[in-house]
């Protein structure tokens, strides 16, 4: 190879040469979500000190009118399934990728990303309707803290699901080469198992 | 697939008229940045509009998303997003064309480039200016602190100083210093052509600039600068001026790119090697980064998480830490700790593989211990989230934490210690060449032991009590940070120095700027072990009289430091293009980085090298570290006595 390569003049970097067999862009989300699991970490923290070492008594603590304040268990309850069937469907997505079935890798993006915005608009209404606000004690601050984080990985990874759509329908991907779907479709995985987390956490401890 | 062909590997032609205002550049930022900045204030007034809040403009808000939307659009603008917004577009991939790769004239810098040799000149180059911008703070402060009474600020404006002086040093000079260092010779050492991700990596630079433009514009905000210490407390912090959400949202950005760099550094590392470069087989300054680069990625989001904490509770009144709400004070600094404890490591692993380098190659011997070394780093990493309340005992948080405490914050001068012995073994019976890198790297032991046993001293519960908040504090911080980091950062570029620009530095001017900054350093900040003991307070803008002596005596030290690093700018300036030419390996050492011409080649390798032994191999006859294809067969040195 060497002497071809020195015949022409040379345009570029010497081919790769990789020293694991895991993928970059693999790796590279793993390790992402490793740093998001502690971002999450740092807001669970700040949950247990507000919960556990400074209101050990009572949790939700009272309001105004001297009862806990509600949380809407049931409401949160339909969404956390809503969110762990896109997980199913993504993953539907995937495997027919990877089969080489495009019907099915564009139906199951059409649907995961659809499945992840009915979970925001429903979150987006209960802030709307849950009757207290970020000021009202510890409890809100944490309340709105894991749930708004956990809100902002949603948008973001249907922002990611979106672009995932677009190049399915724009005839990308093939069963040789998926790795931009299988990098989302991990981080989809992630933000719906750290909402299992969230949702135990703040709505039903 | 497309026929896009390679017919320039540098810069992109540049484009000429109306097509300027829309091609990623400083033209294109000139309209994005006030576009996306005013569009992100436009969606708060719109949100409050429709939320019927009152008032609909308000500061606090404005100013936490103009922290983000206007260097959104400054990114924008540089083309930060470009690939991507192509990616998204479903568009076919482009091969890639290595357009924006390498630098050939000075333009090349201020652009978003992909060559991780020029992000490490960006890099570096930013860290030094923030080196002398934050340096300058400290002079005009210690200048206040040369007499008792009041001089020339205000104690807010004294505060602001220190805070800034503080923030600055940490995350725009010390962290990405070895960041700069590490991008420019981490792909060199493990024979690749560049980082794992080329366009994540020119990002993350950008966002640097970004966060330290970001610190300094919240001195200038409206209502006055942070003033709550760098530490940034609850709940002092969330009831500062306005200042202080720059600061908060500045440490984001600076976060995010250290982030964001060491996923690069890992991904790289793992997956990059050339053939033949096992774990074992690297040299330690890419073992030192990995550990570091683990850190990052996992402790960097608790300070991100801190901040987001104050800045709610000030913004959205919100009440984390606010006891009157209910919340837990302390938490903020059980949060903040848990970052920056590991934070001290961060900015010293990176050196410690720099005196590893510069030690073995400058006393022609292999490092003693080499596993040792590598493993006391892994060993460092663990350790260094188990002591975070060492800064707590006097908090008030939970006694029984006390104890468990001291017993990590000692042990972990156990690796600490290993590594110095290691460099200490190496240098033993050496034939040592006394360099400018070499003398900065033993000039490095010797303060970094002062600053290492003062910690010791601190780790212990009832030394600690006493002189917590003194100017024993500041002492120990800037013995491990200057003596320790600062000393490695300077230890690096002169060593590499040669390698990036392929001339010569001054020798004599670099052992000068040695001297003079070893004498200041000591004379400046020894003294201060003396003020903390006696009760001297720390960031206290006026003293009582009889700490006059020592003062003055530190102030007037302080400015030969000053001038040892105007020193230093001239010596860099002056030998880039004025220094003696240098071939590819001044100082005969086997890593990769010194066997490919100086500056490196574009790509670095003709060819993937072939590794075919350790790294530090002087005086072993016969040993070699690396076969290069013929294109750059300089004679790999071995040395020795
Ligand atoms: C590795 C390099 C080190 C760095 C960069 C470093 C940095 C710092 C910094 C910045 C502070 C002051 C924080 C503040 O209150 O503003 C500090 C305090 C402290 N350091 Fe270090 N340190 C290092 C090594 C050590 C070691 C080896 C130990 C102990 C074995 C240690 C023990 C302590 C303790 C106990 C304090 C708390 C003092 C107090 O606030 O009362 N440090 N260090
Ligand atoms: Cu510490």
């Amino acid at each position: 190879m060497s002497a071809a390569a020195e015949a022409h003049e040379h345009h570029g970097p010497p081919p790769i040469h990789y020293s694991s067999r895991i993928n970059p862009a693999v790796l590279g989300i793993f390790l992402f979500i490793g740093s998001e699991i502690m971002l999450f970490g740092s807001f669970f923290t700040a949950y247990f000190f507000d919960r556990i070492v400074a209101n050990p008594a009572q949790w939700p603590p009272l309001n105004e009118a001297g009862v806990p304040f509600e949380r809407p268990w049931f409401l949160a309850l339909i969404n956390t399934l809503i969110l762990v069937t896109s997980s199913f469907t993504i993953h539907w997505a995937t495997v027919s990728c990877k089969k080489g079935n495009r019907a099915g890798l564009q139906a199951g993006m059409v649907l995961t990303f659809l499945l992840g915005l009915t979970f925001l608009l429903t979150q987006v209404i209960e802030y709307h309707r849950i009757g207290f606000n970020t000021n009202d004690t510890a409890f809100a601050a944490t309340f709105f803290g894991l749930t708004g984080l956990h809100g902002c990985h949603v948008f973001i990874g249907l922002l990611i699901l979106l672009v995932i759509t677009i190049r399915a329908f724009r005839g990308h991907f093939s069963p040789s080469a998926h790795h931009g779907l299988e990098v989302g479709g991990i981080y989809w995985h992630f933000v719906d198992v750290m909402w299992i987390v969230v949702y135990v956490t703040v709505y039903v401890l | 697939m497309t026929s896009v062909t390679h017919d320039h590997h540098h810069a992109p032609a540049s484009p000429s008229g109306l097509r300027k205002l829309t091609a990623p550049g400083w033209y294109r930022v000139l309209w994005t940045t006030p576009l996306v900045g005013f569009i992100g204030l436009g969606i708060v007034g719109l949100i409050r509009w429709a939320a019927d809040w009152d008032p609909i403009w308000k500061s606090g808000p404005l100013a936490t998303v103009g922290t983000v939307s206007f260097p959104m659009g400054l990114l924008i603008g540089l083309g930060g997003f470009d690939f991507w917004t192509y990616y998204a577009s479903g568009k076919r991939t482009r091969p890639d064309s290595h357009d924006g790769h390498g630098a050939t004239s000075w333009r090349d810098y201020f652009r978003i480039n992909t060559d991780h040799k020029v992000i490490g000149i960006q890099y570096t180059v930013t860290t030094m200016l923030f080196f002398v911008i934050s340096g300058f703070m400290a002079l005009l402060f210690r200048a206040e602190l040369a007499q008792s009474g009041d001089q020339y600020f205000n104690p807010q404006t004294f505060n602001v100083l220190v805070t800034e002086h503080a923030i600055l040093m940490i995350l725009l000079v010390i962290i990405p210093a070895f960041a700069g260092l590490g991008n420019i010779v981490i792909p060199l050492m493990i024979g690749a052509a560049d980082m794992a991700f080329p366009k994540l990596n020119a990002l993350s630079y950008w966002l640097l600039p970004i966060a330290g433009v970001t610190f300094i514009a919240g001195m200038f905000a409206p209502g006055g600068g942070p003033s709550a210490g760098w530490t940034c407390y609850a709940p002092l912090c969330a009831h500062q001026p306005m200042g202080n959400i720059f600061f908060n949202m500045a440490v984001q950005w600076g976060g995010a790119s250290s982030i964001m760099t060491a996923l690069n550094f890992l991904v790289t590392i793992i997956t990059m090697r050339a053939p033949g470069m096992t774990f074992w087989r690297m040299p330690l300054l890419v073992w030192a980064n990995f550990s570091t680069s683990l850190l990052v990625v996992l402790a960097t989001p608790f300070i991100a998480g801190s901040q987001f904490f104050v800045l709610f509770d000030r913004v959205m009144h919100t009440n984390f830490f606010e006891a009157a709400g209910g919340g837990y004070v302390l938490g903020y600094q059980h949060i903040f700790w848990f970052y920056s404890h590991p934070a001290v490591y961060i900015m010293l692993l990176p050196g410690f593989g720099i005196i590893s380098e510069v030690i073995a190659v400058m006393s022609r011997k292999p490092i003693f211990g080499y596993r040792l070394m590598a493993l006391s780093l892994l060993a460092i990493l663990v350790l260094g989230f188990s002591v975070w309340a060492h800064h707590m005992y006097v908090a008030g948080m939970a006694g029984w934490l006390r104890v468990p405490m001291m017993a990590s914050t000692l042990l972990i001068a156990v690796p600490t210690g290993i590594k110095i012995f290691s460099w200490i073994a190496t240098m033993w019976n050496g034939k040592i060449n006394f360099n400018t890198p070499m003398l900065w790297a033993t000039g490095f032991i010797a303060t970094f032991v002062i600053g290492g046993l003062s910690g010791v001293w601190l780790g212990a519960v009832s030394i600690d009590i006493p002189v917590s908040s003194t100017y024993f504090i500041v002492a120990h911080i800037h013995y491990v940070l200057f003596g320790g980091s600062v000393f490695t950062i300077f230890t690096g570029i002169y060593y590499w120095y040669p390698k990036v620009t392929g001339r010569m530095y001054n020798e004599k001017l670099g052992k000068l700027h040695f001297w003079m900054t070893f004498i200041g350093f000591n004379a400046t900040f020894f003294p201060m072990h003396y003020l903390g003991t006696q009760g001297m307070p720390r960031r206290v803008a006026d003293y009582a009289p009889r700490f006059q002596e020592l003062n003055a005596f530190a102030s007037i030290a302080s400015y030969l430091l000053g001038a040892s690093t105007a020193l230093f700018l001239f010596n860099m300036i002056w030998s880039w293009t004025k220094g003696e030419v240098v071939g590819s390996n001044p100082w005969r050492a086997m890593t990769l980085e010194w066997q490919v011409s100086s500056p490196p080649p574009t790509f670095n390798f003709d060819e993937v090298p072939q590794i075919v032994g350790g790294p530090y191999e002087f005086g072993v006859p016969g040993a070699r570290h690396a076969i290069l294809g013929s294109a750059q067969a300089e004679p790999v040195a071995t040395g020795g006595h």
